[in-house]
């Protein structure tokens, strides 16, 4: 079993921030080990996130866009989370019509008993297996 | 406001296909209230479009724009200096603002993304509903400005049909009764004596029958 880090493959992760306090040390910590493999947009809200910035980190190359909100009923903005997810849910359909697997963007929800770091979390997802293979838009331009 | 939804992805490739050079246009009225053709839809459709062509080995460029509103000249213009670097203009207006770019670049092949559905009303974040046919003589002055010729599946003027159930409609019981929503309103407001008319058909010569509509007034022309 290959993980999605000996692959290669490059993971982008927008975050709700308060998730982790520390969340700008963290991510930096990762970044300046990883490089461009995996990218961080941390958000004042999962629910801040848009079908376009979705669209843009894919169109960007990403092989991978995860989008970390807090548990269910512990947003601080009350509903952010859960409009998160309704915007995972629209573009997914939207890429699976131009061929892409819906499988590329991936909604995680963070646990509720555990905190967590963002650093931890990037590890732990970049740890899982590769299911998919390096996105077709692989060489454009990061933007 | 005029609504509109977005074509399927794989309709909009049929009509760019023999094209490499593509300006995409939205329109930043009606259809960006109804999330269906403004600056945001105009770049989901865009990244959409040269994902695709990536992912099957095709060169396109693809130019974003959108304009405050497509049926107007003076917006229109603003594609002026742009066009002609263009293969095809994809617009993300409704019908009308399709046309009215058409009319404006008649060289230049104009053609929509968007189905354009009905006149209609933003009821919720995320829903938008009919409640007008624009058919030329409006009645809603007798029916507390509730329109049973929209909002009444059965188009009934002298209602009710009696087949709502617990003031749902029968026909969609997601639909509330307009016929019990005009009684409700105008028994709140001590004006039920406005059902004792009996309203003859409706005279749909005003909306159709004669091509194309037109309001002109001389006042507002130069």
């Amino acid at each position: 079993m290959l993980d999605q880090k000996s692959a290669g493959l490059s993971i982008t992760i927008f975050f709700c921030q308060q998730l982790d306090p520390n969340q700008d040390v963290n991510r930096r910590a990762v970044e300046g080990e990883l490089g461009d493999q995996v990218r961080f947009f941390p958000m004042p809200c999962g629910g801040r996130v848009d079908s376009l910035h979705l669209m843009r980190a894919l169109e960007s190359g990403a092989d991978k866009v995860y989008l970390v909100t807090c548990p269910e009923g512990a947003c601080r903005y009350r509903e952010g989370n859960t409009r998160a997810q309704k915007r995972i849910a629209y573009t997914q359909s939207l890429i699976e019509e131009i061929g892409l697997e819906r499988e590329r963007l991936e909604s995680i929800v963070a646990s509720a008993d555990t905190s967590v770091t963002i650093d931890e979390l990037a590890r732990e997802l970049l740890a899982r297996e590769a299911s998919i293979g390096h996105s077709p838009m692989k060489g454009n331009k990061q933007v | 406001m005029i609504t509109a939804v977005r074509k399927p992805i794989s309709e909009i490739k049929e009509m760019l296909a023999p094209y490499a050079k593509i300006l995409v246009v939205g329109c930043g009225s009606c259809v960006a209230e109804c999330a269906s053709g403004g600056e945001k839809e105009v770049g989901l459709l865009s990244s959409a479009l040269r994902m695709d062509a990536k992912a099957s080995g095709k060169e396109i460029e693809v130019r974003e724009m959108t304009l405050d509103r497509q049926c107007v000249y003076e917006f229109i213009d603003q594609l002026t200096d742009v066009i002609d670097g263009y293969d095809i203009v994809l617009s993300l207006a409704c019908g009308a603002g399709v046309q009215a770019v058409a009319e404006v670049f008649p060289k230049v092949l104009i053609v929509p993304a968007l189905n354009t559905t009905f006149l209609g009303e933003t009821k919720e974040a995320g829903l938008w509903v009919e409640n007008c046919r624009g058919c030329g003589d409006c009645k809603l002055g007798f029916f507390a400005a509730v329109c049973p010729v929209t909002r009444c599946a059965k188009g009934l003027f002298n209602g009710p049909c009696g087949g709502s159930r617990t003031d749902r409609c029968e026909v969609d019981p997601d639909v509330p009764c307009a016929w019990q929503l005009i009684v409700s309103r105008l028994e709140d407001m001590g004006r039920l004596d406005l059902l004792r008319k009996v309203h003859p058909p409706a005279d749909w010569s005003k909306q159709q029958g004669k091509g194309p509509r037109k309001i002109r007034r001389e006042d507002q022309r130069t």
